[in-house]
């Protein structure tokens, strides 16, 4: 069992970090980015080529963050590979150590530096969660036996954002359905359409069956936010920050102050277990958010997860 | 389904020209009407009668987090999300209830076959015409012989 799934059921608050792998064969520069993160979060989400720019794997760049002292959560997703693929993939990467994986359908493909790319999309992201499941048990989708299953802590993504609301939750449903233990949401920067989904997640019932973790993301300038409320789908920035961020005097700063708030809120808010600060290449600013937030320390396991795959 | 309709499937099944004709047959009704993708296992009366292989994504259990305002399609931003128009249909048909299901991966060797005669042979879910969602395990079965 990871330490983040052993936090979550223990009932802490866990922070989660977020690592873009490099756009090249840099190992040093993962272990390097490491130091930000040791102690400071309880574990960190790699990406699998995000927006569909190539870099390096997200595999391997989560063994190279279990070699730096981390515990990783391996994005995965179904863009770029089929189900023959994503199945050797997780058990691949469950013998390399990694614990937590990330099942996401994917950015779509014209949206990234290889445009001509054909998109796989044999699964989507809840059958992906439905065949992790099915590993786990000891079965690949095709039901043959697995003789030494995986055993990953799996988790799905969720869009508070997005319309429709109710078509979400039903969503949300699904994915908790299919096997999903933790969701990771789209970063926090409006807490009408936020409040209201948390609500109807609590109304269902689901924040007892799937431990919800909440996105937030500093940003540094206005520029960053008008960015994404005009060419990011799906994203939802409230006017109250875009113009905070416009009348600051020094906009880090503001930036810093604004994802420290949202962290606090998002911990008193009933159904949140944790918050996933995602800095874009901005990772050296997690431990003063996470010191500010008042979340230090952060509290020690003893077990390490290496243990039990070495049992098998 | 019931030994009839298995034993109707693969009579169909058995000849190039029925076989073709139910293939054709189908198109010409769920082509226009539904915007049918031809994946040969049919899930159009869960999904308020509205193809979900229309997404760019392919997304059986849709929608995907990136859906623009007013229910625009993040890849092609002048075109419906399918998914939103399957979810106003069936708040219309009083339907929604059926949208719970999760479907599993898609068996890419019915692509381009029959999905009337795969729901005859059992391979695929049968129709639902009901508005509740009813819940139906599949058992998993060979693929037709030709296409
Ligand atoms: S917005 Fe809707 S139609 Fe477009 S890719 Fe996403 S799920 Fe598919």
């Amino acid at each position: 069992m990871s330490n983040f799934e052993r936090l979550l059921n223990q009932g802490e608050f866990v922070v989660c970090g977020e690592m873009g792998p490099p756009q090249s064969a840099d190992k040093a520069a993962i272990i390097r980015k490491c130091d930000y993160f040791r102690g400071v979060v309880d574990a960190v989400n790699l990406t699998d080529n995000q927006t569909a720019i190539v870099r390096m794997s997200s595999i391997m760049a989560s063994v190279f963050v279990v070699e730096g002292g981390l515990e990783p959560i391996m994005q995965m997703t179904c863009r770029d590979r089929n189900r023959l693929a994503l199945q050797s993939d997780i058990l691949g990467a469950y013998a390399a150590g990694i614990e937590n994986i990330l099942c996401l359908t994917g950015d779509y493909q014209t949206f990234g530096n290889h445009p001509e790319a054909k998109g796989v999309f044999d699964l989507d992201s809840v059958q992906l969660i439905h065949t992790l499941r099915e590993m786990n048990e000891g079965r690949f989708l095709s039901g043959d036996e697995i003789k030494a299953p995986p055993k990953m802590f799996i988790g799905g993504a969720a869009n508070p954002f997005a319309e429709p609301l109710d078509l979400r939750i039903i969503r949300l449903g699904k994915k908790i359905r299919a096997g999903a233990n933790f969701i990771q949401t789209q970063p926090v920067f409006d807490f009408v359409k936020f409040d209201k989904w948390i609500k109807a997640v609590r109304d269902e019932g689901y924040d007892q069956q799937v431990h919800i973790i909440a996105g937030v993301m500093p940003v540094k300038s206005v520029k960053a936010l008008e960015y994404m409320r005009e060419s990011v789908p799906g994203m939802s920035i409230a006017d109250e920050y875009i113009s905070r961020m416009k009348s600051a005097a020094d906009p880090k700063e503001e930036g810093v102050a604004i994802c420290v708030e949202t962290i606090k809120r998002l911990h008193k808010t009933q159904g949140v277990k944790g918050v996933h600060i995602m800095p874009v290449l901005w990772e050296s600013i997690t431990p003063r958010i996470v010191e500010e937030a008042e979340l230090l320390p952060r509290p020690i396991l003893t077990s390490p997860h290496q243990e039990e795959v070495e049992v098998q | 389904m019931s030994k009839l309709s298995e034993a109707i499937a693969s009579f169909c099944e058995k000849y190039a020209l029925l076989n073709k004709s139910a293939v054709v047959a189908e198109n010409i009704v769920k082509k226009p009407v539904f915007g049918c993708q031809d994946c040969g296992q049919c899930v159009l009366s869960h999904d308020a009668f509205t193809c979900p292989m229309r997404c760019p994504k392919q997304i059986r259990n849709g929608p995907c987090g990136g859906t623009r305002e007013k229910g625009f399609c993040e890849v092609y931003p002048d075109r419906r999300c399918i998914w939103w128009l399957i979810n106003e249909r069936s708040k219309k048909m009083g339907r929604q209830g059926k949208l719970r299901k999760y479907h599993i991966p898609v068996d890419r060797r019915l692509e381009r076959t029959s999905a009337w005669l795969n729901m005859f042979a059992g391979r695929i879910l049968p129709m639902d015409l009901g508005k509740e969602l009813k819940e139906v395990e599949l058992i998993k079965k060979d693929p037709p012989p030709m296409r």
